[in-house]
C-alpha cells in the first residue's frame, strides 16, 4: 500500500467519524423538540400510555380544541400571538439601534472610564429576572404601564441592550480602522462611513445580535408573567400556563401551542441567516 | 461659533444608559432598600420598618442558603464549561461541512427557539420516571427498572444540567462559528505552508483568534444563566429534599410563596454579587484575549 | 299572630340586604366590574355564563387577568405590594384566602344570612378567617377519595395469594394499613405500582397533614405551635417512607404533583390512588385513560383514628377597594348561585351548596351512568370527613419549610424523627417570628 492510499483511507475514516458525530449531535438537538411536535398530534391517552406506544397515530384534536371556544380547551391563541409578535419585533428593533450605537462607541472611541462604563452596563444584565420582577412591577404599576405592550417592550429593550452592545462591540472591533478612515478620506462623513462601510461588514454581528434579542423577547417568561395580565398583553410563554390547572396539565394542548410558538422563530431565524451569510464575506474583505 | 457639545461617544451611549437606568437601576435601588426591611408582600406597611442587616445576617447564617449558594456555583461552573466544550466542538464540525450548512445552522439554533419554561416542561416529561421518553426507551431495550431521573440526587442534577446544556450550547456554537467565519485566511495558509499540523494550527492560530468570541459567549451566558430558573423550577422545583435547590428557586419561593420579599431581595443581592464576580472574571479574560491578538480598545 | 309579624319584619329587613343579590333588569347600567379570574379549562365553563349576568343587570365585566392558580396568587400579592387593588372581583381559594390580609371585604356584611345558609356549612367555615367571610364558594370543592383498579379484586389467584401472605381477605381497602399491605402486594416495579403520592410542595404537606389528623394528631396546636412531630406524626410519615422503601410507589413520586399522579393512574399502572374529584371523569374516559371501565371509587381510607379528608375549595371574593361593591357582590352571587353551581358541577366538579349536592346525587342515581353515581356517592360520603388547612397566613410558608424535610425522610437522607424534629423547629421559629407566641 503506498502512502497516498493510506492518506486517502485515513481521510475517508476521518470523514466518516465527522459525519457520525455530526449526525448524533443533530439528533440530540432535534429529538426533544421533535418529540413535542409529535406529541401535539397524538391523542392524550397515547402520550401518557404505559407501556409506551411506539407507532404514533395522528389527530388534530389538540389544535381543534385550542382554537375552540372557552371551556372546550380553547385559548386566545391569536391574541397571544399578536402580542408576542408586536413586543418581540419592536423591542428587538429598538434594542438593536440603541445597542449598535453603544457598541460602536465602545469599539471606536477612547474615553475616560471606558472599562467602567462597559462593565457597569453589563452588570445590569446580571440581575436575575426573578429578583427584578417584583420591584419592576411596583415601579411600572406606579407609572401605569402594567399590562401594556409598551411596558413589556421597555423591559425587553433594557434586557437586550447590554447584550447587543457586547456583541456588536466585538464585531466592530474586528473591522480594521483603516476601512472607515479610507472612506472619510474619500469624502464621507463619519455617519456615512459607518452606514456604507462598517455596517455592511458588521452585518453578521448585527444579525446574530438581532436573532438573540428576538428569541430572548419571544421566549421570556419571568418578567412577562409579572408584567402582563389580560389577554390584551399576555405573550405566548405566559399563555402556555393556560394549559395548567390546579391539578392538571394538558400536555397535548401545551405541545400544540408550543409548536405555534416555535414556527415563527424558526422562519425568522432562517430568513435572518441570509444576512448572516452575506456578512460573513468580510472575512474575505480583509484577506 | 463653537458651542460646547457632549462628546460623541457619550451621545452614542446615552440611549442605552437611559433605558437601563429606567428599567433596572430604579427597581434595583428599591429592592436594595427593601432588603433592609422585613418587607412582606401582603403587608405593604412593613416596607417602612428598618431592620438593618437582619435579613443578611439571617441568610448568611443559614446552612440551607449556603448549600443553595454552593450548588449554584457548582451548577454554573459545570454548565458553562460543558457548553463551551460542546459548543466549540460543534462549531468546528459545522465549519467543515461543505453542503447544507445553512439548514444545519438553523437546526443548530433549534433549542434556542424554545422558551426556557417550555424546555422545563419538555424535559420534565422526557425524564418522567413512569411515562417519560428516556425510561420508555431504556425499558424497550430491555433495562427492567425505572430510573428516578428527577429524584435521585445525582440523576436530578444531571437532568437539569442536561436540559440547560441542551438549551444553551447553541449560543456558544453560533458565536464561535461566527468567529470562525470572521477568521482571516492568511495565517492559516501560512501555517499550512510552514508545515504545521492541524492541531498546532488550531492551538496557536485558531484558538487565540476565537478567544474573544469565547469570552463574549461565556460572559453573556454567565449573565443569562439565571434563565435556568424557569427550567429548574418546572422540572424539580429545587427538590426533592433540596437536592437541586439553586439560589433562584430558593429566592422566588421565599419572595412569592412566602411573601417575604425583604428576605428574598437580600438573597437576590447575594446572587447579583455572584453574577458580578463571574462577569468581571470573564471580562478580564476577554480584555486579555483581545490584547493578545492586538485588538485592545 | 305576633310570630308572623316578626317573620314579616325579618323578611323585609333581609330583602334590603338581598337587594344586591336578586338582580333586576338594568340596575347596574354603565357599571364596569374588573375581575381577576383563575384560568384553566375546568374553570372556564362558568365564565361563559357571565354574559347572562351582564344582560340581566346592564353591567359589564372586564376580565383584567386570567391566570393559573399559583400565577394568580403571585399576581394578587404583587398587587397588594404595589397598592393596585381597585379591581373588584377575584378568584380565591380556601388555602390562599388567609394570606391576603385586608384585601377582601367581609361578605357577612354584604350577603344575606339566608344565602350564606344555603351553602354547605363546612365550606363556609373554611372560607371564614378571623370571623370574616372572605369568599363565596363556587362549585369547585375538593376532597380526595380512593380510586382503584377493579380488576385487582376480581382475580381469585391474587385473592388467595394475598390471604396466604397477609392473613385477611383481599378487598377494597378501608384503612391506610390495608392500603400499604395491598400496595406492596400489587407492586411490580417498574411496570406496575401499588399506589403513589404527591411528593413535593404544598401537596405532600397536605397529604401528610391529613394522615397526621387521621392518626389522631394535628399539625399545629391551638396556639399555632407545630406538633406534627408527635408520635402520630411519626406514624404518618413512616407510612410514606415504608411504601417508598418497598418500591410500591414510583421512584419518582417525590417529584410528582397532581398532574403526574392523575396521568399515572390513567395509564393503568397504579392499583390504588387517593385523588381529587376533578379526575373522576378523566379516569373513566376511554379517550384519556387506559384504566377506563376498570375504575372503582371508594370513600377515603382511615388512619388509626379517623378518615383522611384534607379539603379545599375555590371561591370568589370582593375587594375592599372596589368602587361598586354592590354590583361586585351581585356578580359573585351570580357565579355561586344554585343555577351556576348546577351548571358547573354538571362538568364533574363538586358543588358547595347543599341543594346542588342533593340534586346531583339524585340525578346520578336516576341516570344510567353507574360510574358517576358510584363516584358521587363516594365523594358525598368523603365530604363528611373534610377539613381545611389551618386558616393562618403562614400556612403556605410552613409547607415550604416542611416539604423538603418530608422528602428527606422519604428518600432516606434523614430518619423520620430527625426530619420531623428539624421541620418542627423551623416552623416553631417562624411562628415565634410571626408573633403567635
Amino acid at each position: 500500500m503506498d502512502r497516498n492510499q493510506t492518506y486517502r483511507n485515513r481521510k475517508r475514516a476521518l470523514n466518516a467519524v465527522h459525519f457520525v458525530a455530526l449526525f448524533i449531535t443533530m439528533a440530540i438537538i432535534c429529538i426533544p423538540g421533535l418529540w413535542i411536535v409529535l406529541n401535539s398530534f397524538r391523542p392524550t391517552v397515547e402520550i401518557m400510555a404505559k407501556p409506551p406506544v411506539w407507532t404514533p397515530s395522528f389527530t388534530l384534536e389538540h389544535y381543534r380544541n385550542m382554537f375552540g371556544g372557552a371551556g372546550e380547551g380553547g385559548v386566545p391563541v391569536f391574541s397571544y400571538f399578536r402580542n408576542s409578535l408586536i413586543v418581540s419585533v419592536v423591542s428587538t428593533t429598538i434594542a438593536i439601534l440603541i445597542g449598535m450605537s453603544g457598541g460602536y462607541a465602545f469599539a471606536r472611541y477612547r474615553f475616560p472610564g471606558k472599562a467602567g462604563y462597559f462593565v457597569g452596563l453589563m452588570l445590569f444584565r446580571a440581575v436575575p429576572g426573578v429578583a427584578l420582577s417584583l420591584p419592576l412591577f411596583i415601579v411600572f404599576a406606579r407609572v401605569g404601564i402594567i399590562d401594556t405592550h409598551f411596558g413589556l417592550i421597555l423591559a425587553y429593550v433594557a434586557m437586550n441592550v447590554p447584550f447587543t452592545i457586547w456583541l456588536t462591540d466585538g464585531f466592530f472591533r474586528q473591522i480594521p480602522k483603516e476601512l472607515h478612515e479610507a472612506a472619510e478620506i474619500d469624502g464621507c462623513t463619519r455617519w456615512q462611513a459607518f452606514w456604507r462601510v462598517e455596517f455592511p461588514v458588521a452585518r453578521s454581528g448585527v444579525a446574530s445580535a438581532a436573532i438573540f434579542a428576538f428569541l430572548t423577547s419571544w421566549n421570556e417568561f419571568a418578567l412577562a408573567s409579572q408584567l402582563t395580565r389580560s389577554v390584551g398583553s399576555k405573550t405566548m410563554p405566559v399563555g402556555l400556563l393556560d394549559f395548567t390547572a390546579e391539578f392538571t396539565i394538558n400536555w397535548g394542548g401545551m405541545c400544540a401551542l408550543a409548536v405555534l410558538m416555535i414556527i415563527p422563530a424558526l422562519v425568522l431565524t432562517f430568513l435572518v441567516q441570509k444576512h448572516l451569510i452575506a456578512g460573513l464575506t468580510f472575512g474575505g474583505v480583509k484577506g | 461659533m463653537t458651542r460646547r457639545r457632549l462628546p460623541e461617544w457619550f451621545v452614542l451611549l446615552l440611549p442605552a444608559i437611559v433605558v437601563i437606568a429606567a428599567v433596572v437601576l430604579i427597581p434595583l435601588v428599591f429592592s436594595l432598600y427593601s432588603s433592609f426591611t422585613p418587607y412582606k408582600l401582603t403587608r405593604p406597611a412593613t416596607l417602612w420598618k428598618w431592620v438593618g442587616t437582619y435579613n443578611y445576617e439571617k441568610i448568611l447564617s443559614d446552612g440551607k442558603f449556603w448549600a443553595a449558594f454552593g450548588r449554584t456555583v457548582l451548577f454554573l461552573t459545570i454548565v458553562l464549561n460543558l457548553e463551551l466544550l460542546l459548543g466549540l466542538g460543534i462549531a468546528l464540525m459545522m465549519n467543515k461541512v461543505t453542503w447544507g450548512q445553512r439548514s444545519l445552522r438553523t437546526i443548530l439554533m433549534f433549542p434556542m427557539m424554545f422558551s426556557p419554561i417550555l424546555v422545563g416542561f419538555q424535559f420534565k416529561f422526557i425524564f418522567n420516571d413512569n411515562i417519560g421518553l428516556v425510561n420508555n426507551v431504556l425499558q424497550s431495550m430491555g433495562y427492567n427498572a425505572a430510573l428516578p431521573w428527577l429524584v435521585d440526587g445525582k440523576l436530578a442534577m444531571f437532568s437539569i444540567i442536561f436540559a440547560e446544556v441542551w438549551m444553551s450550547t447553541p449560543v456558544f456554537a453560533i458565536l464561535i462559528l461566527a468567529g470562525l467565519f470572521a477568521m482571516p485566511r492568511d495565517p492559516l495558509e501560512a501555517a499550512k505552508v510552514d508545515g504545521c499540523t492541524p492541531i498546532q494550527t488550531f492551538r496557536h492560530i485558531t484558538l487565540p483568534f476565537l478567544m474573544p468570541f469565547i469570552y463574549i459567549a461565556m460572559t453573556i451566558r454567565s449573565l443569562d444563566v439565571a434563565r435556568a430558573y424557569d427550567i429548574v423550577q418546572i422540572m424539580t422545583g429545587g427538590g426533592p429534599a433540596r437536592r437541586t435547590e439553586l439560589l433562584w428557586t430558593l429566592m422566588s419561593r421565599t419572595g412569592y410563596v412566602d411573601s417575604r420579599m425583604g428576605l428574598a431581595n437580600a438573597m437576590g443581592y447575594v446572587s447579583i454579587i455572584l453574577s458580578i464576580l463571574f462577569t468581571i472574571y470573564f471580562f478580564r479574560k476577554l480584555s486579555a484575549a483581545r490584547a493578545q491578538i492586538g485588538m485592545a480598545g | 299572630m305576633k310570630k308572623t309579624n316578626l317573620l314579616k319584619v325579618l323578611l323585609a329587613s333581609s330583602a334590603i340586604v338581598a337587594a344586591g343579590e336578586s338582580a333586576t333588569a338594568g340596575m347596574y347600567d354603565g357599571v364596569t366590574i374588573e375581575a381577576k379570574l383563575i384560568g384553566g379549562q375546568q374553570y372556564e365553563g362558568l365564565y361563559g355564563r357571565i354574559a347572562e349576568w351582564e344582560a340581566e343587570t346592564g353591567a359589564k365585566v372586564d376580565i383584567i387577568s386570567k391566570k393559573s392558580h399559583f400565577e394568580i396568587d403571585k399576581e394578587i400579592k404583587s398587587d397588594m405590594a404595589a397598592g393596585t387593588t381597585s379591581w373588584c372581583v377575584g378568584s380565591n381559594h380556601s388555602s390562599f384566602a388567609p394570606q391576603y390580609e385586608g384585601l377582601y371585604a367581609n361578605l357577612n356584611d354584604l350577603v344575606s344570612a339566608e344565602t350564606i345558609a344555603e351553602f354547605v356549612q363546612g365550606n363556609i367555615n373554611a372560607s371564614t378567617v378571623g370571623g370574616e367571610l372572605l369568599m363565596l364558594p363556587r362549585a369547585q370543592f375538593d376532597v380526595s377519595v380512593l380510586y382503584y383498579l377493579k380488576s385487582n379484586y376480581e382475580d381469585a389467584d391474587k385473592a388467595a395469594a394475598f390471604k396466604a401472605e397477609y392473613g385477611y381477605n383481599l378487598a377494597v381497602p378501608d384503612t391506610w394499613d390495608q392500603v400499604k399491605d395491598q400496595a406492596i402486594f400489587f407492586a411490580d416495579p417498574p411496570n406496575f405500582y401499588g399506589t403513589q403520592y404527591a411528593g413535593k410542595d404544598e401537596a405532600i404537606v397536605g397529604r401528610f397533614y391529613e394522615m397526621v389528623v387521621a392518626e389522631g394528631g394535628n399539625y399545629l396546636d391551638e396556639n399555632k405551635k407545630p406538633i406534627f412531630n408527635s408520635d402520630a406524626g411519626q406514624r404518618a410519615l413512616q407510612w410514606f417512607v415504608d411504601l417508598y422503601e418497598a418500591k410500591a410507589v414510583p421512584a419518582g413520586t417525590t417529584s410528582y404533583v397532581w398532574d403526574d399522579l392523575g396521568q399515572g393512574f390513567a395509564s393503568g399502572t397504579v392499583a390504588l390512588n387517593l385523588d381529587w374529584p376533578g379526575w373522576a371523569g378523566f379516569f373513566n374516559d376511554p379517550e384519556s385513560s387506559k384504566a377506563a371501565g376498570n375504575v372503582g371509587v371508594a370513600v377515603q381510607p382511615m388512619g388509626t383514628v379517623t378518615r383522611t379528608g384534607w379539603s379545599g375549595h375555590h371561591g370568589f371574593s370582593v375587594t375592599n377597594d372596589c368602587a361598586n361593591k354592590e354590583a361586585a357582590v351581585s356578580l359573585v352571587n351570580f357565579l355561586t348561585s344554585e343555577e351556576s353551581q348546577l351548571a358547573e358541577s354538571a362538568g364533574g366538579s363538586l358543588p358547595t351548596r347543599t341543594a346542588v349536592w342533593e340534586a346531583n346525587v339524585a340525578a346520578a342515581k336516576a341516570g344510567d351512568d353507574a360510574f358517576r353515581a358510584e363516584s358521587l356517592e363516594a365523594f358525598a360520603e368523603g365530604a363528611k370527613f373534610a377539613f381545611a388547612v389551618p386558616p393562618i397566613p403562614e400556612w403556605g410558608e410552613t409547607t415550604n419549610i416542611v416539604f423538603p424535610e418530608l422528602q428527606a425522610a422519604i428518600v432516606g437522607d434523614k430518619t423520620v424523627k430527625e426530619a420531623l424534629d428539624d421541620a418542627a423547629a423551623a416552623v416553631d421559629e417562624l411562628m415565634r417570628e410571626s408573633g403567635y407566641y
